[in-house]
């Protein structure tokens, strides 16, 4: 594995959500520990899982792990760091300034930028000499969804400068202007990351082209603010040997061979790996120890001549049946990047449209290919994408013109400046949000959400919201409906948890399902999605991974889901209206 | 030498553009503040939700906030003492401690507008 030799002191692994980055960033980790090296192994995901990996509770704390000697672990949970950060601000003047104003602090601090901030100042004290991170020689990072990733990595070039130019006396730092005393640690920070000899950034992907541009795209964000050391890690690559004989195999190998030879641009020069696909799921430590071996099955199954396993499940239609029921309302595909919301939520889109109902298919997923999924329209289907970029733009230029307009060219500048605080993209993309869930009282709105993590910080700028409007209202005694009112109320809106069947996704998928009830949301069907179980399969390999499914198919079914439905593995990429019919019709 | 010091409410930020609606008030406010000091006027802003500490370590402001709770804020304080609650004060105001500031006659520009002194209408 190129990516493995002479590893500099830092390693980062990114990518779309779902391609296996834990897994690699474990095996990793490993791999380096059983060559002596000292390493500390970091989360930074919202819905961490390296905790779940091994087998053991990490949290946010360097931890280590027992089972391998000279591992340790750190879990960043930003909602914990933002916690730690309220209660450093907040403790002091408990019982000297009154109850309400105290309370009044907190409630500001809930919001999603001090979540993100304080996670990002936790992140930078690792990459600083410091007695913290003293005694390992590797420090290897399982970062966030990229959306996530880019802007955390972003963030220390942003802010250094800012507090360098000292403008407007850094107003809108927000939780950060309390830190400003680290300036030279952030600094320290972007040096380390734009250091060849000291970072290396390992980028993620499948076999498919949604993952691999995605990888492009964060190749040039990234190269742009100087982490210029990347490699490529080609995951769950489909072994040549196993297609023969089986036809969903052998689309499945064509289809990724296809697009291995057509790699996007920037992309081919870069040191490549490829890891096969393993029979087994990448799950506690001997299956990790497996995952970086060159050799094929290396474990071999004790079943794998059994034959695949054949029953009914409900389908994706059956489930669009008793959501068109209501003639309207909301309807949000939620779960990890990479387990194929933007396509389940075109399917149950095209559903509904084909169904004769007004739909509007819309996405926040900053790693949406939502449009690519959708070629070809469809009467009474609108298609609309809130691009967090794009709306922050139009936020800005928007406050700017209206609130900025009587302003000197000095008082633009200050807002500006401010406009500027990453607080603003928030802001803007939950306005955009909530625009569109406006319109699912008279049809239908289906959106494809971003990843966990910023789905929660999404979910959690809306709770703020409702909170502003209840303490504004609560007093007029009139009628009024918030955005959250509205995510809460199952007449109005359907969650449907979308899974893959294997024991990580489906574990992810059940926190999600905590998180949402915590929030007063309770998701209202599972989507298992690619399921080769629901297919036909001859392949011993594909065969074997049916087999796995089984036992994750049934907990959903039993333990989680209120209703669920199995979308198959399909031949060919579900790509335009009749494929997309297929996938939530018919299995096979 | 006049100094001020603003006591805002809890603020993501001090020009609020950070909240769900942004806050023309406040937009005014950092202008008019970042244009004083320009002009060489000491202002010293104090947000709620970052640096609580200085709400509770100044006499005036925490009896303020004792007295009438958050509503009480903005507090703005000239020379230490309580010069606007409740609202922030507008360039004029500014203006008027800049010509104090330099010229050292405090009486010199008081009562010029309505909004002056601690009585604000």
């Amino acid at each position: 594995m190129k990516f493995l030799d002479l590893a500099p002191r830092f390693v980062f692994f990114t990518g779309k959500g779902g391609v296996g980055k834990t897994s690699i960033a474990c095996a990793t980790a490993i791999h380096l520990a059983e060559a002596g090296k000292r390493v500390l192994l970091v989360s930074t995901d919202p819905a961490s899982n390296v905790g779940q990996v091994f087998g053991i509770t990490i949290g946010n704390q360097i931890t280590a792990v027992n089972d391998v000697p000279n591992l340790s672990a750190l879990e960043i949970d930003p909602q914990a760091a933002a916690q730690a950060y309220r209660d450093r601000i907040v403790g002091p003047v408990r019982g000297i300034l009154p109850d309400s104003v105290v309370k009044g602090i907190e409630e500001q601090l809930s919001g999603a930028c001090t979540t993100e901030i304080a996670a990002f100042d936790e992140f930078t004290a690792l990459l600083i000499d410091g007695v913290w991170t003293q005694d390992f020689d590797h420090i290897v990072f399982d970062t966030a969804p990229t959306g996530h990733t880019i802007r955390m990595l972003q963030l220390p070039g942003a802010w250094s400068g800012f507090l360098e130019d000292g403008k407007g006396d850094a107003s809108c730092l927000g939780p950060l202007a309390g830190l400003e005393k680290q300036r030279a640690q952030y600094k320290a920070a972007v040096d380390a990351l734009a250091n060849p000899q000291k970072t290396r950034l390992v980028l993620v992907a499948r076999a498919q082209a949604a993952t691999l541009n995605e990888a492009a795209r964060t190749h040039g964000e990234l190269a742009g603010i100087g982490l210029s050391k990347q490699y490529l890690v080609i995951n769950g690559v489909f072994p040549e040997v196993e297609a023969a004989g089986d036809p969903l195999a052998q689309a499945i190998y064509q289809r990724e061979q296809e697009v291995l030879a057509h790699l996007p641009g920037v992309l081919r020069n870069l040191p490549t790996d490829h890891i096969e696909l393993k029979p087994f799921n990448l799950f506690g430590l001997a299956a990790l120890k497996q995952l970086l071996t060159t050799q094929s099955n290396t474990i071999e199954a004790p079943d794998r001549s059994a034959d695949a396993p054949k029953f009914n499940a409900p389908s994706l239609s059956s489930l669009v049946d008793d959501i068109a029921i209501e003639g309207h309302g909301l309807v949000m595909l939620m779960g990890k990047g990479g387990v194929g919301k933007t396509t389940l939520a075109a399917a149950v889109a095209v559903e509904l449209a084909t169904r004769g109902h007004e739909v509007h298919l819309t996405t926040s997923d900053p790693a949406a290919h939502l449009m690519e999924t959708l070629h070809g329209t469809l009467d009474h289907l609108t298609v609309s994408r809130i691009d967090p970029h794009e709306v922050t733009e139009a936020y800005r230029a928007q406050v700017l013109a209206t609130k900025g307009a009587k302003l000197d060219s000095a008082g633009r500048a200050v807002l500006e400046e401010d406009l500027r605080s990453p607080c603003t993209e928030e802001i803007a993309v939950f306005q955009a949000f909530s625009r569109v869930i406006r319109e699912a009282g008279k049809k239908f709105v289906v959106m494809d959400t971003a990843p966990t993590g910023h789905t929660l910080l999404l979910l959690d700028a809306t709770g703020a919201y409702h909170r502003d409007i209840v303490r504004q209202m609560g007093s007029t005694g009139r009628h009024f409906t918030t955005p959250m009112m509205q995510l809460q109320d199952p007449k109005q809106t359907k969650v449907l948890i979308v899974t893959l069947a294997e024991t990580t996704p489906v574990l992810e998928a059940a926190n999600l399902q905590a998180d949402l009830r915590r929030a007063g949301i309770e998701p209202w069907a599972w989507v298992i999605n690619n399921s080769v179980a629901a297919a036909n399969v001859s392949s011993p390999l594909l065969k074997q991974r049916a087999q796995n499914e089984l036992r994750e198919i049934e907990a959903v079914a039993t333990r989680h889901a209120k209703r669920y439905a199995l979308v198959p593995l399909l031949r060919d990429e579900p790509v335009g209206v009749t494929r997309l019919t297929q996938l939530a019709g018919t299995l096979g | 030498m006049k100094k001020i010091q603003v006591f805002d409410p809890a603020l993501c930020c001090s020009s609020g553009v950070c909240g769900t609606e942004v806050d023309q008030t406040l937009v005014d406010f950092s202008a008019d503040v970042d244009w004083a000091r320009q002009q060489g006027l000491p202002i010293e802003r104090f947000n709620l939700a970052q640096q609580p500490m200085a709400f509770a370590e100044n006499a005036a402001v925490n009896a303020l906030l004792e007295r009438s709770g958050e509503s009480a804020l903005p507090v703005t304080l000239v020379d230490g003492e309580v010069a606007f609650a409740g609202r922030y004060p507008k360039r004029a105001d500014l203006t008027r401690w800049l010509g104090e500031a330099t010229q050292a006659t405090p009486d010199q520009a008081a009562k010029t507008s309505c909004c002056s002194g601690a009585a604000c209408c």
